[in-house]
């Protein structure tokens, strides 16, 4: 039995000494690798780990981060909004006028090629969209490009796209990820969605469903030579495991990080925290429909009761306090709208609780299951209390929750948008224009005035007329205090120091054309 | 011995028919709207209706399951609302690698469990003993997502031996091997510390017994006491626990899936669940039923191998 246990420890040893030898041995080679490699062409690999796979690669069938992560690499819209002056510039586009109210006269650049061949013209632009658009499609975006009555060729690289009605938020929608112009040979001989085939930077290389998603170079982009030679999105459920794959070199760059990993990646010194202000916003909504969130006093009770601040300091700087709905870095966006609102005060909130009895009953609060929901409620739950409103906490699965928040069933519940558009209208008219009852207006807000001012803000092209039109209608929403902003969200990823020029989008979008790896 | 694995496979049948039957309707009729979770938060009720037309969820859900059925009958598991994957290729990709995992887990489990269990049985009641069942039961009580974790912390980040995540390298190379180490000792630690505790009761059982004392007695060597003569009656109930667990690693390497980025059917079972993607999960839930019952039939064949006294005629 002592002849076991000696041989049995003894190969154990043997073996994890085999194992960091060999490991050791890798690394070594790993690091000199990348120090000699400045300019050795081997180098330039990115690996990106994402906390779930892509449900597809095509803009025109997906809906969700993880597929605009790569089809933003894939794939180039008409427009894109300039990261750091928030103006729409062309991309694909050349120019653009629009002669009257319903139609755009869209100039494209002229030479540039889809990673297939087929060449880029106004034929590609017309089936995108219309293919975007076919109910039989299915696209989950088509309401990106609802007003649009018909797409016409004008000639090889001018096209025209003809509204029902006027439509403000065309150029952002056109800046949309999930309008990007795909190739049309591609798409009728093949699944895009599986193999996508755009004028993007990175081309499509493989895809291991689960596992990882491989891209790589576009020797012949049009903007020129892109940085990296390969970019692979890796599948790493866990955050915790993903940074712990950076610490080891197996992973480089990760985003949406939380506060609670911020603290660790702050910690290691061969990593950088980049940070943005974004134009997600986090809301606590309340149903218009049951009584007394009905009430404006109710509301406004809740606003006073609620010490904002306090929260937003929990965040650790990843998120942004203020009183506007429309957000800082959002289309519409006013200044004056942080003067709005109802400060903490927690004396007024009591004052009215008890006035009209709001402490009589118990509401329902219902919170998605997702860490940051949790803590938000929480807070508020334990803010509530303290001037007497007796909040019950429900927690849900995210499937559930969007069912049963869609339904409307709760009194008060948490929302965000992570507003893509980066526009106040694609915030407000889905969130809160009744038209939307049943569906994203899950706080079943119906205010004619309101509805007016957004609707305005839609079918206006002037954009100046556009931006007045927001400011009240959000001055409107504030006050009546519909949604009470919790926090504003703040864009953050974390990149191993090798990693150069990384610049992220206020939508949380990120380009990695201009990236490289030292 | 046919006849029993000709019933058993019969009744499996049935019983896989029964099983889509639940995990079908549970499914339908869970919150949840497949449509709604592929829209996302964005999408208007148009675009929703449009989708849930796509995927044939207009239909009404008797014919959705017949026509499901048909198809699983004829080997076709469907396709993923999601991703549009073929459902039998999607677990296919995925089922190697937890199949890897399993079979690591079991060996690693099956190792120490034997060993610390025997040890502790023949060492009764000496510190050797306190510390392998302490040693059990902290197994029992760790749970997964933590142990993996620190793991991970411990032999990847900080003495840097082994990667700190995912199997992309076969199992049969050094590298597959390394990439095996942790996720297989994060889940066959649960099953280690059971089947000790289970070798451990069993064994002192038999060493009591009069054949035991009476080959002792014959003088035969304590070598050939302890690994023939007892260890043959003592693992009859060690292999049903081993059975039943390897079931259950199978079905339970979720945790394991996720901490350690490992593409296996667990992390497309729990994946396919938070989407609503009714095909996938119903696919992966099939399969994970049936090796269940498919382990459960060899655990009672191999139950007649090591004791012929059983006979199922």
């Amino acid at each position: 039995m002592k002849k076991i246990l000696f041989s049995l420890v003894a190969l154990t040893f043997l073996l994890l000494a085999a194992c960091s030898s060999d490991s050791n041995g890798n690394n070594e080679q790993g690091s000199n690798g990348n120090e000699e490699g400045g300019e050795s062409a081997a180098d330039q690999e990115l690996i990106y780990a994402t906390t779930s796979d892509a449900p597809g690669l095509s803009p025109i069938d997906t809906n969700d981060s993880v597929s605009s992560n790569v089809v933003d690499q894939v794939f180039e819209t008409l427009f894109v909004r300039n990261s750091d002056t928030g103006e729409i510039e062309p991309r694909l586009a050349e120019s653009y006028e629009t002669p009257d109210d319903t139609t755009w006269v869209i100039e494209l650049k002229e030479g540039i090629e889809f990673h297939d061949g087929t060449p880029f013209n106004a034929e590609a632009v017309k089936y995108t969209f219309e293919t975007l658009i076919d109910p039989e499609r299915a696209a989950p975006r088509a309401s990106l490009l609802a007003p649009v009555e018909s797409v016409e060729v004008e000639d090889e690289y001018t096209v025209v796209i003809n509204t029902k009605e006027p439509y403000g938020a065309m150029l952002a929608a056109l800046s949309h990820s999930n309008s990007a112009i795909v190739s049309p040979e591609a798409d009728q001989n093949g699944d895009i969605n599986q193999e996508p085939v755009g004028t993007g930077p990175y081309k499509f290389v493989e895809w291991s469903k689960g596992d990882q998603i491989v891209l790589e170079k576009n020797e012949d982009y049009w903007r020129g030579e892109p940085g990296l030679d390969k970019v692979t999105f890796k599948v790493v459920p866990s955050v915790s495991t993903a940074i712990s794959m950076m610490e080891t070199g197996e992973v480089h760059f990760i985003d949406g990080v939380t506060s609670e990993h911020k603290s660790r990646i702050e910690g290691n010194d061969s990593f950088e925290l980049i940070t943005k202000d974004g134009t997600p916003v986090y809301n606590l909504g309340f149903n218009y429909e049951h009584e007394p969130m009905n009430d404006v006093e109710f509301r406004k009770a809740v606003s006073h009761a609620l010490n904002r601040d306090s929260y937003v300091e929990t965040l650790d700087g990843l998120g942004v306090r203020s009183n506007s709905i429309v957000g800082p870095q959002v289309f519409g966006y006013d200044e004056s709208n942080e003067d709005l609102g109802y400060e903490y005060d927690p004396e007024k909130a009591k004052e009215i609780v008890e006035e009209n009895g709001f402490d009589s009953e118990t509401y329902h609060m219902l919170v998605p299951n997702r860490d940051a929901y949790i803590n938000m409620g929480e807070i508020v739950q334990a803010q509530l209390s303290e001037v007497g409103i007796n909040v019950e906490m429900e927690m849900m699965e995210w499937g559930t929750f969007l069912d049963v928040a869609t339904e409307g069933e709760f009194d008060l519940t948490f929302l965000s948008w992570s507003n893509v558009t980066g526009d106040g209208s694609e915030l407000l008219y889905p969130n809160l224009h009744s038209d939307n009852i049943g569906s994203s207006n899950r706080a079943r807000y119906a205010n004619d005035e309101f509805d007016q001012l957004v609707e305005a803000s839609r079918d206006t092209t002037d954009q100046e007329a556009r931006k007045e039109f927001l400011v009240e209608a959000n001055q409107l929403a504030v006050e009546d205090a519909i949604w009470i902003p919790m926090h504003h969200g703040v864009i953050a990823a974390a990149v191993h120091e090798s990693v150069k020029g990384l610049e992220l989008e206020s939508t949380g979008r990120w380009e990695l054309y201009q990236v490289t790896r030292e | 011995m046919l006849n029993l694995i000709v019933s058993r496979i019969a009744q499996m049948f049935f019983l896989l028919i029964g099983i889509s039957f639940i995990v079908f309707m549970s499914m339908h009729f869970a919150p949840g709207d497949p449509a709604r979770i592929i829209g996302g938060p964005t999408a208007t009720e148009s675009d929703i209706t449009n989708i849930r037309i796509s995927l044939g969820l207009d239909q009404p859900v008797l014919i959705q399951y017949k026509d499901y059925l048909l198809g699983v009958l004829q080997g076709d598991l469907g396709y993923s609302y999601q991703t549009n994957e073929s459902v039998n290729e999607a677990i296919a990709t995925r089922f190697p690698n937890t199949l890897n995992l399993a079979i690591a887990s079991m060996i690693v489990a099956i190792i120490i469990g034997v060993f610390a269990g025997v040890i502790s049985a023949l060492k009764q009641n000496t510190w050797l003993d306190v510390f392998t069942t302490t040693g059990a039961l902290a197994g029992i009580s760790i749970p997964n997502f933590w142990l993996g974790t620190i793991l991970i912390l411990i032999f990847a980040v900080n003495l840097q031996w082994l990667p700190a995540g995912q199997l992309t390298a076969p199992f049969w190379t050094v590298e597959g091997m390394k990439q095996l180490i942790l996720p297989a000792i994060t889940l066959g630690t649960g099953s280690a510390a059971l089947i000790a505790r289970m070798t451990r009761s069993s064994m002192l059982e038999v060493v009591r017994s009069d054949y035991v004392r009476t080959a002792r007695a014959k003088g035969v060597k304590e070598k050939v006491v302890v690994f023939v003569h007892c260890m043959r009656n003592a693992m009859i109930p060690v292999i049903t626990v081993i059975g039943m667990n390897f079931g259950f690693l199978l079905g339970g390497t979720i945790i394991t899936e996720q901490v350690f980025a490992i593409n296996g059917v667990g992390r497309l079972m729990i994946d396919a669940i938070a989407n609503r993607d009714f095909p996938m999960v119903q696919g992966s839930v099939l399969l994970v039923a049936s090796l269940f019952v498919i382990v459960n039939l060899i655990v009672d064949i191999v139950y007649a191998f090591i004791d012929p006294r059983i006979s199922y005629d």
